[in-house]
């Protein structure tokens, strides 16, 4: 490989863990979780699961959500834990979708002391680090909606 | 019910500290001399074992066991996070009220390091993201209480108070020192509203308990402490909920009220699991002591002191006794048996003659009526 190749090797977007979520592809594409549906009953789970917990049923179809949702719950870290990308103080939240599915994630970057149950949440796609190839590694957040 | 009710024979503790000269054997082995000689048996009337430990040891079991003898007995390794040895307990009471054993022993030991504990073994999705915070789980939960109900973060400072308190009575509590509201508000902020002071520390120790036959405890001792119902569960899917909670409390307490015919307000003693202060505050409703959405104001009035309505944790409970994980479960069933013997000294609550137990770990719940 020439020096002239290996300078344009070209930066991708890869997310913190296969399966979750589904990165937007071209502009008009909004992010997703990626969740199962169950073709039985209707129920919704994230994450993905092999069979229904409300009816049973094996084999779940795959699904995709948008949101947005609301905080059904949340905490503020202040102290950040062994391992942590993120650096306290941030929040942590259980949001309630639509679809009846309750999903723990981490608030993007807001006035921590401002969170409530109830508020309004949109979901996002955010960089949590880069990898070693210098990649960007993102992850997915909810952020409040103005 | 006959012969087929399953008594507390002996109890012993090694007290909750840091222990960096003994192993887990070491440990082990003191506890199991305590409560051999509580039950004033030999360790070669045992007749199964179960080692409740949370970290992963393989043997450990066999290797704790065999410091007491080796008879050859079944010993099974019990792993149930913080409710490990509680669940060892449920398991030999089924074997004896199953009549395949007269006699079964339980060790509970566990050896930490210090600081908030990390994700396991996978530095994971939740990790990275910093969601594995362990107060957090309780911290949520706590939120969520203040927005439906209006509970307010002295109520749940004062779960450690009062835990502080009652740990100075306990000669084995790891700290036996009174706490005040305001030192447990302002100190350190680990995820809000749970302060420092209001997490369980981590811990070093061991807990042995000895299960019999009601027809064993005849020939040893004349004032037995019964186990007379147990329940154990998993967290139960509910659509549109968040399976925030370990396990389902009030189903499980409500099969242990109909299986024993107590109700609530028969409870004269109570542990539980107060991990964290939210988990006090929960437990009193869950348990039902008190109408959901009332354990702020409950606790805050002083129901759950020594001297109050419904003694919960006299013995300084997760927050002051300690929290060897492993070990909780037999320190829990210790102290009800204790309260309910009358050998409780300056802890002791009136006239206890029933007593309620609540251990919550990772993994599931196990929920436990005492009587005499």
């Amino acid at each position: 490989m020439t020096a002239t190749q290996a300078d344009e090797k070209p930066k991708r977007v890869v997310p913190l863990r296969e399966g979750l979520f589904r990165i937007p592809k071209s502009p008009g594409e909004k992010p997703a979780l990626i969740a199962s549906r169950c073709p039985r009953c209707g129920e919704h789970f994230f994450p993905k699961r092999a069979i229904c917990l409300a009816c049973g049923q094996v084999g779940l179809e795959e699904a995709y959500l948008t949101g947005p949702g609301k905080i059904w719950t949340f905490t503020i870290a202040r102290m950040t834990p062994p391992g942590s990308l993120i650096e306290a103080p941030y929040v942590v939240a259980q949001v309630e979708l639509p679809e009846r599915v309750i999903v723990t994630s981490v608030l993007s970057d807001c006035d921590v002391d401002s969170v409530r149950v109830d508020m309004p949440v949109e979901l996002v796609l955010e960089k949590v680090k880069e990898d070693d190839e210098g990649n960007d590694v993102v992850a997915f957040k909810f952020k409040l909606m103005q | 019910m006959g012969d087929k009710r399953v008594v507390m024979l002996g109890v012993g503790l090694v007290r909750f500290s840091r222990y960096p000269d003994k192993s887990a054997e070491d440990l082990g082995r003191e506890a199991a001399l305590a409560a051999l000689e509580d039950a004033g048996i030999d360790f070669k009337d045992v007749e199964a074992g179960f080692y409740g430990r949370v970290e992963r040891a393989v043997g450990g079991g066999m290797r704790t066991f065999g410091e007491l003898g080796q008879h050859g007995i079944p010993v099974t390794n019990v792993e149930l996070a913080c409710a490990s040895s509680s669940r060892g307990a449920l398991l030999a009471a089924d074997l004896i009220r199953g009549g395949l054993y007269d006699v079964c022993m339980v060790i509970g030991v566990e050896k930490m390091g210090r600081g908030m504990l990390g994700g396991g073994g996978e530095a994971g999705y939740q990790t990275q993201m910093g969601m594995f915070l362990l107060p957090g789980l309780y911290a949520m939960m706590a939120q969520r209480h203040m927005h439906l109900y209006g509970t307010k973060r002295e109520h749940f400072a004062q779960v450690s108070v009062k835990a502080h308190r009652n740990g100075v009575l306990n000669p084995n509590a790891q700290y036996q020192k009174e706490l005040t509201l305001e030192e447990v508000l302002n100190s350190r902020l680990i995820a809000d509203p749970i302060t420092l002071y209001q997490c369980c520390p981590t811990t070093d120790g061991a807990s042995a308990v000895i299960l019999c036959s009601e027809k064993y405890a005849r020939q040893h001792t004349t004032r037995p402490v019964y186990l007379t119902a147990w329940a154990a569960g998993t967290p139960m899917y509910v659509p549109g909920e968040s399976a925030l909670a370990e396990g389902p409390t009030k189903v499980l307490a409500d099969k242990v009220y109909d299986a024993s015919g107590l109700r609530p307000e028969d409870v004269d003693v109570v542990q539980l699991h107060d991990a964290f202060s939210p988990g006090e505050v929960l437990g009193v409703e869950e348990l039902g002591f008190c109408r959901p959405g009332e354990g702020g104001p409950f606790v805050w009035e002083g129901n759950t002191e020594i001297n109050g309505k419904k003694p919960v944790n006299t013995d300084g409970g997760l927050l002051s006794r300690g929290h060897p994980m492993g070990a909780t479960g037999g320190a829990m069933i210790t102290e009800i048996t204790r309260q309910l013997r009358g050998e409780a000294g300056p802890r002791q609550v009136k006239d206890a003659r029933v007593g309620l137990l609540h251990n919550a770990g990772i993994g599931g719940i196990n929920v436990m009526a005492f009587q005499v």
